[in-house]
């Protein structure tokens, strides 16, 4: 007898589960019918990520310095491994550029590159960080793919399968395309007000709970605020770094945070060995 | 007895509709011992591989791998599977079956290697920055000594 209602029970719990969601699935299904937007896949990201830090790469000499870009990728992967998004199609690559402008690039998918005159900037590894923290926030937003202009996706998702697999000449100006609106958005337009905002304060989160002083991403900030009063194109496609030190001071408080020794002297081991 | 032997076959059946069927969308991830990436390494996984989620911890899954090795991986590192069962319980993580279904069209290295050549890119000097790497024991040392987390 029991066996008599718990089998029945047993169909009616199943179907309960399945049928609502089904029902939805369908629905949705005939949404897509007319559907021409559609997300960007994780391999997807990765190639355009690859292209996007070629471009730059193309505009800036790179700093083939060993012992800095070894620095900084162990920087900035141990942060990687406390955000939201620690894994990537083919992992987080850290570069440095060589040229005297004071900036920082995140290209999609976590190639993230800083610039030498940004580097020299630091004067202790929770610095570097600082800078790393902020960058790898606009990649866990996937920022840089906010950047694409909607018309594109739009023509991304009007072609079939198989153009897209043939890599057609159309697919290949449309991938051009997206490139450089990425690219122009990095190098020249920047991110908005509102997306550098969330990515200080996501990166002061990030530093925290990586272990390194948020205080240092204000210090960073107060050197920033210092140069644009000198006219330089200090962190140009960002807002004012007056108006991010304000609401920086404000989220970071008092933290009382102290540096370790070993972290001074790998530092200035990495530094000297650069020849900085 | 016969009644039994069809009970326990739609057990079955329900439970592999309960379970979470997932792939790797990474080029290659670790199943740890625990969920923590400095944790020890029990296996690694590729791009496509199966596997099936039995506890999720936060942003950690415990999962089985089809060789039936158990051990933690991070959630940003899976993808739904389509061809499985499992989009029917509500409230799990990971990308929408459209994701799933367009993973290996779009953008591709077809694309990349059409602009390959041209000026605007230096792909020589992205494969240096590609291929600086680093062990997970340097990435553990540098956190241990740097007393970071």
């Amino acid at each position: 007898m029991k066996r008599a209602i718990l089998f029945p029970l047993l169909i009616s719990v199943v179907c309960a589960l399945a049928l609502p969601i089904n029902l939805g699935k369908a629905l949705s299904g005939l949404k897509k019918v007319g559907e021409t937007i559609r997300p960007i896949s994780e391999e997807e990201e990765y190639f355009i990520g690859r292209a996007v830090a070629a471009n730059i790469l193309s505009k800036y000499p790179l700093w083939k310095k060993e012992a800095m870009t070894a620095y900084v990728n162990l920087a900035g992967n141990t942060m990687v491994l406390h955000s939201k998004r620690p894994e990537v199609y083919s992992g987080y690559h850290f570069a440095i550029l060589d040229t005297d402008e004071i900036n920082a690039l995140s290209a999609p998918s976590g190639i993230i590159f800083l610039t030498r005159g940004l580097v020299q900037q630091t004067e202790n590894e929770d610095e570097l960080a600082a800078v790393i923290a902020h960058e790898i926030c606009h990649i866990v937003a996937k920022d840089p793919l906010k950047a694409i202009k909607s018309d594109r996706m739009k023509s991304l998702g009007a072609f079939t399968a198989a153009e897209m697999t043939s890599g057609s000449s159309q697919v290949v100006k449309l991938f051009n395309n997206t490139v450089m609106d990425i690219s122009g958005t990095l190098l020249e337009k920047g991110y908005s007000r509102k997306q550098e905002k969330e990515a200080d304060l996501a990166a002061i989160r990030l530093m925290r709970t990586s272990g390194y002083n948020p205080e240092a991403l204000l210090s960073m900030l107060q050197k920033l605020q210092s140069r644009e009063t000198k006219k330089s194109k200090a962190f140009s496609a960002h807002p004012p770094a007056k108006d991010r030190c304000e609401y920086v001071r404000r989220e970071v408080g008092k933290t009382g945070c102290s540096t370790s020794p070993a972290r001074v002297d790998r530092y200035r081991i990495a530094r000297q060995l650069s020849g900085i | 007895m016969k009644k039994r032997h069809f009970f326990v076959l739609f057990l079955g059946l329900a439970l592999v509709l309960v379970a979470k069927t997932w792939l790797v969308k990474v080029v290659k991830t670790n199943v740890l011992s625990q969920p923590d990436f400095l944790s020890e390494k029990l296996s690694s996984l590729k791009k496509g591989d199966r596997v099936t989620i039995m506890e999720e911890k936060g942003d950690w899954c415990l999962v089985q791998s089809v060789s039936g090795v158990k051990g933690y991986v991070h959630q940003s590192a899976l993808l739904e599977s389509k061809s499985s069962l499992t989009g029917i319980i509500p409230g799990q993580k990971g990308a929408s079956d459209n994701e799933v279904a367009l993973a290996a069209k779009g953008f591709n290295e077809e694309n990349e290697k059409k602009i390959k050549g041209n000026r605007e890119f230096n792909f020589a000097d992205l494969e240096w920055v590609m291929n600086r790497t680093f062990s997970p024991t340097d990435l553990k040392k540098f956190v241990n000594e740097g007393k970071l987390k």
